[in-house]
């Protein structure tokens, strides 16, 4: 009896058993991007070493078998994120807006990224007639995929009302500004944080809203279980983390900046949205932004 | 203890009752066979749970294989005309994406499965979750530098413990694969805007390209070991108190009563030999003999007591 009472305590206080912080599968599925849109791809942003680095620091955070799934495309986050198939993810701000809204329901914990003042922009070539998002009636138009903050949902949003000749998408913004320079569009949306472009361009619009930064974010299954070592552990180590994620050691993500993001992401994503290489009409009811 | 002493202890020196020394040779043998067969078996079964996960994971890689096949041939020709056109790329006609899809619906099939993980690593991946690692690059460099090894399995460590794993080549074998692995250019473009153009491509046909691991925690294959061995050693202990009781019942019955009784009937005639008689001299075996020799005494002693009375008469 006393026998059974002492393995059966030893069991309750062996490390690793009480305080695994996994998902539903068994193991930890995290996504990662790079924390500006549209900059680089992730492949890119991140060496193969500090891939490895992250993977076991987190693997010794959580105590779980970690699945890490570096992404280079917004959308196909956004697909993973609405499916809810990570149990933690580390976003731009775009995805970051659009994983806390109702349908995925991710939670921000720690901000990531370095402050870049980002704003939306609309970019047309400096010779063009076009001087104001009216005049691009029946325009083509180079967008960033679905989930992008700077290249898709605030484009769109300005655009409403317009119908679009052909909407196309690029991976990154230099892929969008080739396509500017060999006039495959007329317009294309843009990130202000980025360095200026080398083609004689013109801003046709500028989005009011000062962009917050990208966050890492927990599923609702890992908010509702125990995850405050987790985190504590992953601030201690902060250095381990890849530089070029940014990742600020206790700093919460700031809420008010996404609030207002966080309805436009929502509106434009009830829309029916636009396919590449296809014409668009920008249409859907539209919150106050 | 001395040698010859543990043997008096062993085959009985006639310093203890019958049944006691018995008891303690059955359970001296027993005990030490049980350890030897336990020790043997060990092995044994360590080598059969570790057959049972290669073949569970031989046939997990094959059936996967079967998945693969079934994409390529059936799935893709039907889904690739979507991934040409504008929508967004269905990776449901990749063959690499629905065998790790379909593993992830056969581990939730029984609670065994779920410890077994299944990837497909590759050294240039066109999902970046595919990347191998430091371990499974050293795999994959083993196979592209002996391409016709079969399977590699071993065991490997990480921080999570220790891992069996099995492992095989991934090698392009059709052109088919080319078309989405060879140049951006050649690739749908919804491939190109979901997974980039900057890596997944360049690959040869005929390369190995990554290798389809599976792992298992090493702690699966020991419970499995401890599993049977403790089954069986339970059994043999059970076999072991029958056979300890039974042959100490036919010691009792066959032995140890008649001979008491023997005993005391030699008590009696040793006062009274005439009316004592051994019974047991009709069996067959050795009581019988001694049963006999006792009756031949007893009759030795009343023709001497007879002869004793007869001489003091006056
Ligand atoms: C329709 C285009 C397409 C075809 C045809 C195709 N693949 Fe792939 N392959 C992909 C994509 C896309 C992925 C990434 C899937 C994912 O998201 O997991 C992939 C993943 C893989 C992987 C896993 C490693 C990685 O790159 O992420 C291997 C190995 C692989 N493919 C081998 C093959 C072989 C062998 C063939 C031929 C039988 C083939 N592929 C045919 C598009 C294709």
């Amino acid at each position: 009896m006393i026998l059974l009472a002492l393995v059966l305590g030893a069991c309750g206080f062996s490390p690793g058993s009480s305080s695994a912080l996994c998902g539903p599968t068994g193991v930890l599925r995290v996504g990662l991007l790079a924390p500006s849109e549209g900059s680089t791809s992730t492949a890119q942003s991140f060496s193969d070493a500090e891939l490895q680095a992250l993977k076991s620091l987190l693997l010794q955070a959580s105590r779980c078998d970690v699945v890490l799934e570096p992404l280079n495309s917004v959308d196909r986050a956004r697909t993973s994120l609405s499916e809810r198939r990570w149990d933690l993810a580390f976003l731009p701000p775009g995805l970051t807006a659009y994983a806390m809204g109702s349908s995925a329901g991710y939670t921000s914990v720690r901000s990531l990224g370095s402050s870049r003042r980002s704003r939306s922009a609309i970019l047309v070539r400096e010779s063009s007639h076009y001087h104001s998002l009216q005049d691009l009636q029946q325009a083509r138009i180079g967008l960033l995929p679905r989930g992008s903050l700077t290249g898709f949902y605030l484009p769109l949003y300005n655009l409403h009302g317009l119908n679009l000749a052909r909407v196309s998408y690029a991976l990154n913004h230099a892929a969008l500004l080739a396509m500017l320079d060999h006039a495959e569009v007329e317009a294309i949306a843009w990130d202000e944080a980025l360095p200026p472009p080398s083609l004689a361009v013109r801003r046709l619009h500028v989005d009011a809203h000062v962009l917050p930064l990208g966050a890492m974010v927990l599923s609702g299954s890992l908010t509702s279980s125990d995850y405050i070592a987790f985190l504590r552990a992953l601030d201690a180590n902060a250095a381990q983390m890849p530089t070029g994620l940014g990742y600020a050691a206790g700093v919460l993500p700031e809420q008010q900046a996404i609030q207002p993001l966080k309805a436009i992401v929502e509106s434009v994503e009830a829309w029916q949205l636009p396919l590449d290489g296809q014409p668009y009409r920008v249409y859907g009811a539209k919150a106050a932004g | 203890m001395k040698v010859p002493q543990i043997l008096g202890l062993l085959s009985g020196d006639g310093s203890r009752p019958l049944r006691q020394q018995l008891a303690i040779t059955l359970a001296v043998v027993f005990t030490a066979s049980i350890l030897v067969a336990v020790l043997l078996l060990d092995q044994l079964f360590a080598w059969q749970a570790r057959g049972l996960i290669d073949q569970r994971s031989g046939f997990f890689m094959d059936s996967m294989l079967a998945v693969r096949e079934y994409t390529s041939k059936d799935v893709n020709p039907i889904v690739a005309p979507l991934n040409e056109g504008p929508g967004v790329f269905r990776p449901e006609a990749v063959p690499s994406y629905s065998a790790t899809s379909v593993f992830e619906y056969l581990k939730q099939a029984k609670p065994d499965y779920k410890q077994y993980s299944y990837r497909e690593a590759a050294l240039n991946p066109t999902n970046l979750k595919d990347k191998a690692d430091t371990f499974e690059t050293s795999i994959i460099q083993s196979f592209r530098e002996a391409p016709s090894t079969g399977s590699l399995t071993g065991e490997k460590v990480t921080p999570l413990g220790r891992f069996h794993y099995v492992a095989r080549p991934i090698k392009i074998s059709k052109d088919s694969c080319l078309v989405c692995h060879s140049t951006p250019e050649r690739a749908p473009r919804s491939q190109l805007l979901a997974y980039g153009d900057s890596n997944g491509y360049g690959w040869q046909l005929n390369e190995v390209v990554g290798a389809q691991i599976v792992t298992v925690p090493q702690d699966a294959v020991l419970k499995a070991k401890r599993q049977s061995l403790l089954t069986t050693a339970l059994l043999l202990a059970l076999v072991f108190v029958v056979v300890g009781l039974a042959a100490n019942s036919v010691l009792n019955r066959l032995i140890l009563r008649p001979m008491r009784q023997i005993s005391q009937k030699a008590e009696e005639a040793s006062v009274t030999p005439a009316s004592v008689s051994f019974d047991e001299k009709s069996r067959a075996d050795e009581i019988g003999l001694l049963a006999r020799s006792f009756e031949r005494m007893k009759q030795s002693l009343a023709i001497s007591m007879q002869m004793l009375k007869d001489r003091q008469k006056p």
